[in-house]
C-alpha cells in the first residue's frame, strides 16, 4: 500500500477509511501547493507536451492539452496561450518552434493508462458527435460514437473499449486530425483499473496513486 | 500569389518547400503520417496535422486525406513534393476540382506526359532524338535489315513487355538470328503476345538531364543540364552539374533543343528532361520528369535560382519574371545522396536513432537534411538522410570541398554510404568525368570502397 510523501502511516494497511481519506487530501494539497506550480513553471518553459514526478507513493502528470477546453486547472494557463481549438483554428500563431506545444501523441499516451482511454478520429475531417451522445452514456467496443466527414464522405468514430462516455474533446463542428483524441471513455465503475485497486475517478488527472 | 500551401510530403523535401513557402511569405501547413510526428519539417512548422497512419497508402499517397487536410486547415494549394502523389493525374484533377492549386503541372499536361512511350513520340514528333528502333519486326530477314540499319549491338525487346522483362543483348546477326526464335517464344509464354521490336542499345551511357521552367504566357527558360551518371541498380548516388561529359557548346545546344521540343508541346511548369548520352557524345531523350527532383540544389547553386520558388510562383499563375538571358550558370556544383544503408551489406536500408548528427560547413557547402541528433528514422520510408551539396568556381574546386565537406558530416547512429561517397570522389574514372550510368553495377562499390579506405 502505497503513503503519502514524507508522511508514513503508523496505522499500517488497515486504517480506516476516513483517516486514509484526510490523508490524500493532505497529499494532493501539498502536490497541488508546492509541487505544481513548480511543474507548470517547468512544463510551459520546456516545450514538452507532457511532465510526470514520481514522489513518495504518488505521481503527479501533466499535459497540455490538445483542445482549450481539455485544459484542466492546473494546465490551463500555460497551454492556452500556444494551443488553440485544433488544426482549423490553426497553430499557426506563429509561435517559436521550441515553445510551441507539442502534439498529443494519441496512439500512445491516452491508452497506455487504463481509465483514460478515449475514442479518436479515423481521420483527417471534419468531426461531429452523435446527437444523443451524453457524458455518463454506456459504450461497448465499437459502438458508433460519432463521425469525420472527409470531403463529404463520413467515418465512423468508434469506442474502442467498453465504458462509460466522459468529457468531450473535440467540439461538434472542429476541423480534427488523424488519431487525434476527441471522447473520453471513462472505464465502468467496477472495474479495478491501477495496482492500488480504486477505481478511477474524474478529478484523477492532475494526482493519483501511483 | 497564393496564401497558404499544404505540403504534402516528408523528409528533406517537405523542409525544402516549407523554406521556400517561408522565402516567398506564404503561410505553410505540414501534412505529416503518424510515423513522422518527430520530423524535423513537422517541429519547425507553424502549423502541422497528422494525416495518417504510418503507411504511406492511408497517407502521403491518399488523395481524400491530403485534400481534406488542405481544406480544413485553409489552404488553397498543394505542394506534393517528389515521388507519391507528385505526377499523379488524377490526384493533380481532383486537387484542382476542390478549388485548390496543384503546384506543378496541370493535369492535362501530366497526362500527356503521362507514358514514356507516347512522351517519345511527341517529343521526336517536336525534334528530340529518341533511341533508335524498329517497328514491329516481321521476320527474320526484316529484323536483320533493321538491326543493320540500327547499328549493332541492339536490344530485342517483347511489345507487351515492360520494366526490362524478357529483353534480350545481341551483339551480331548471327547471335541476333539465334535468338529471335527464342523471344519470341518467351515473349509469347510472359506476356501471350509474340510481337518484338530491336532498339540500339548504347553500351556506356551518361545520364544527363535538363532542367526547365515554362510558364503560362509561353515564357520558357532553361536551367542548363545536370549529369546523373553515378547510379547504383538506376538509383542516383551523386549528381554535378555542368555535366563533364559534354562541351560547352554541346550542353548548350541540347539545353536549347530541350526546351524548345517541349514548349511546343505543350508543357508548364517545371521540368526536368532526361537523356542518355552515347560515347560520341550524341544524346537520345527518355522521358520527362513533372516534377521537382531530389538533386535540384545543384542548379540552384550554379543559376541563383530558388527553383522551389519559381514552381510555386508558376502554379499560382504568375509570370516566370526572367528570360533565358537573365539565366547565368557559374562554376561547379556536386551532390551527395547521404543515405541510410550499408553498402557493405548490399545496401541494406538502415533504421534507427540518430545519435549524433554535425552538417558541414565553410564556402560554398549546402546540406537540406532533416535528421537532427535523437531523430528516430522510421522504417516506412525511403533511406535519404539528407543531400550534401557543394559548389565552387571549377570542377577540381568542387570535387575538393566535396571530399573536406564528406569528412566533416557526423552521422552517428545508422550505417551510412558517407565513405562511399569519398571513395567515388578519390577514384581516377570521377576525377576524369568519366563515369558511366553502369559503372558502379559493373566494378562493385566493394572495390571503390577498399581503394578509397587505403
Amino acid at each position: 500500500m502505497p503513503t503519502s510523501a514524507g508522511n508514513p502511516d503508523p496505522i499500517g494497511a488497515d486504517a480506516d477509511e476516513a483517516l486514509r481519506t484526510r490523508r490524500d487530501h493532505e497529499a494532493i494539497a501539498h502536490l497541488a501547493d508546492e509541487l505544481l506550480p513548480a511543474l507548470i513553471a517547468k512544463l510551459a518553459a520546456s516545450g514538452l507536451g507532457e511532465i510526470e514526478v514520481h514522489e513518495g507513493g504518488w505521481k503527479a502528470r501533466l499535459r497540455k492539452p490538445a483542445v482549450a477546453h481539455d485544459a484542466r486547472p492546473s494546465t490551463a494557463r500555460t497551454s492556452e496561450a500556444h494551443v488553440a481549438s485544433g488544426p482549423a483554428a490553426g497553430r499557426g500563431s506563429g509561435p517559436r518552434p521550441e515553445e510551441r506545444d507539442r502534439r498529443p501523441r494519441p496512439a500512445e499516451e491516452p491508452s497506455e493508462e487504463p481509465g483514460r482511454i478515449a475514442a479518436k478520429s479515423p481521420a483527417v475531417g471534419v468531426y461531429h458527435p452523435r446527437r444523443d451522445l451524453v457524458v455518463g452514456m454506456r459504450v461497448r467496443t465499437g459502438d458508433k460514437i460519432g463521425t469525420v466527414d472527409v470531403l463529404g464522405v463520413k467515418q465512423d468514430v468508434v469506442a474502442p473499449v467498453d465504458g462509460v462516455i466522459g468529457s468531450s474533446l473535440a467540439e461538434a463542428g472542429e476541423a480534427v486530425e488523424y488519431g487525434q483524441d476527441l471522447v473520453r471513455i471513462e472505464l465502468p465503475e467496477h472495474t479495478p483499473v491501477d495496482p492500488a485497486g480504486r477505481p478511477a475517478r474524474e478529478p484523477a488527472p492532475v494526482a493519483g496513486r501511483a | 500569389m497564393l496564401s497558404k500551401v499544404l505540403i504534402a510530403n516528408r523528409g528533406e523535401i517537405a523542409l525544402r518547400v516549407l523554406r521556400a513557402c517561408r522565402t516567398l511569405g506564404i503561410g505553410a501547413v505540414v501534412a505529416y503520417s503518424e510515423a513522422d510526428r518527430d520530423s524535423l519539417a513537422a517541429q519547425l512548422a507553424d502549423e502541422a496535422i497528422c494525416i495518417g497512419p504510418a503507411d504511406a497508402r492511408h497517407s502521403y499517397l491518399s488523395a481524400p486525406a491530403i485534400i481534406s487536410a488542405a481544406v480544413v486547415t485553409g489552404c488553397d494549394a498543394v505542394h506534393p513534393g517528389y515521388g507519391f502523389l507528385s505526377e499523379d493525374e488524377g490526384f493533380a484533377e481532383v486537387v484542382r476540382a476542390h478549388d485548390l492549386t496543384f503546384i506543378g503541372p496541370s493535369a492535362e499536361v501530366l497526362e500527356r506526359f503521362a507514358s514514356k512511350e507516347a512522351t517519345r513520340r511527341i517529343l521526336a514528333a517536336h525534334g528530340l532524338p529518341t533511341i533508335p528502333g524498329s517497328g514491329m519486326l516481321r521476320d527474320e530477314s526484316h529484323a536483320l535489315d533493321e538491326a543493320d540499319r540500327i547499328g549493332y549491338p541492339v536490344l530485342i525487346k517483347p511489345s507487351a513487355g515492360g520494366g526490362g522483362k524478357g529483353m534480350r543483348l545481341v551483339r551480331t546477326p548471327r547471335e541476333l538470328e539465334s535468338t529471335l526464335k527464342v523471344s519470341r517464344s518467351e515473349a509469347m509464354a510472359g506476356f501471350g503476345d509474340d510481337s518484338l521490336y530491336l532498339e540500339k542499345y548504347l553500351d556506356d551511357n551518361r545520364h544527363v538531364e535538363i532542367q526547365v521552367a515554362i510558364d503560362r504566357f509561353g515564357n520558357a527558360i532553361h536551367m542548363g543540364e545536370r549529369d546523373c551518371s553515378v547510379q547504383r541498380r538506376h538509383q542516383k548516388i551523386i549528381e554535378e552539374t555542368p555535366s563533364p561529359a559534354l562541351s560547352d557548346a554541346a550542353r548548350k545546344e541540347l539545353a536549347e533543343r530541350a526546351l524548345k521540343a517541349v514548349s511546343a508541346a505543350g508543357y508548364e511548369n517545371l521540368g526536368t528532361l532526361e537523356f542518355l548520352v552515347d560515347g560520341k557524345g550524341d544524346a537520345y531523350f527518355i522521358e520527362i520528369n513533372n516534377r521537382i527532383q531530389v538533386e535540384h540544389p545543384i542548379t540552384e547553386l550554379c543559376t541563383g535560382i530558388d527553383l522551389v520558388a519559381l514552381q510555386i510562383k508558376i502554379a499560382a499563375g504568375e509570370p516566370l519574371g526572367m528570360t533565358q538571358a537573365d539565366v547565368v550558370s557559374r562554376g561547379h556544383a556536386i551532390e551527395f545522396r547521404i543515405m541510410a544503408e550499408d553498402p557493405a551489406k548490399d545496401f541494406r536500408p538502415q533504421a534507427g536513432q540518430i545519435v549524433a548528427y554535425l552538417a558541414p560547413g565553410g564556402p560554398g557547402v549546402r546540406m537540406d537534411s532533416h535528421i537532427y541528433p535523437g531523430y528516430e528514422i522510421p522504417p516506412y520510408y525511403d533511406s535519404l538522410l539528407g543531400k550534401l551539396c557543394v559548389w565552387a568556381p571549377d570542377r577540381p574546386g568542387a570535387i575538393a570541398r566535396g571530399d573536406a565537406a564528406l569528412r566533416e558530416l557526423l552521422v552517428d547512429g545508422v550505417t551510412t554510404n558517407i565513405e562511399l561517397h569519398r571513395a567515388i570522389l578519390a577514384n581516377q574514372i570521377f576525377i576524369d568525368g568519366k563515369v558511366t550510368t553502369n559503372l558502379l553495377d559493373r566494378v562493385g562499390s566493394a572495390p571503390f570502397v577498399a581503394a578509397g579506405t587505403r
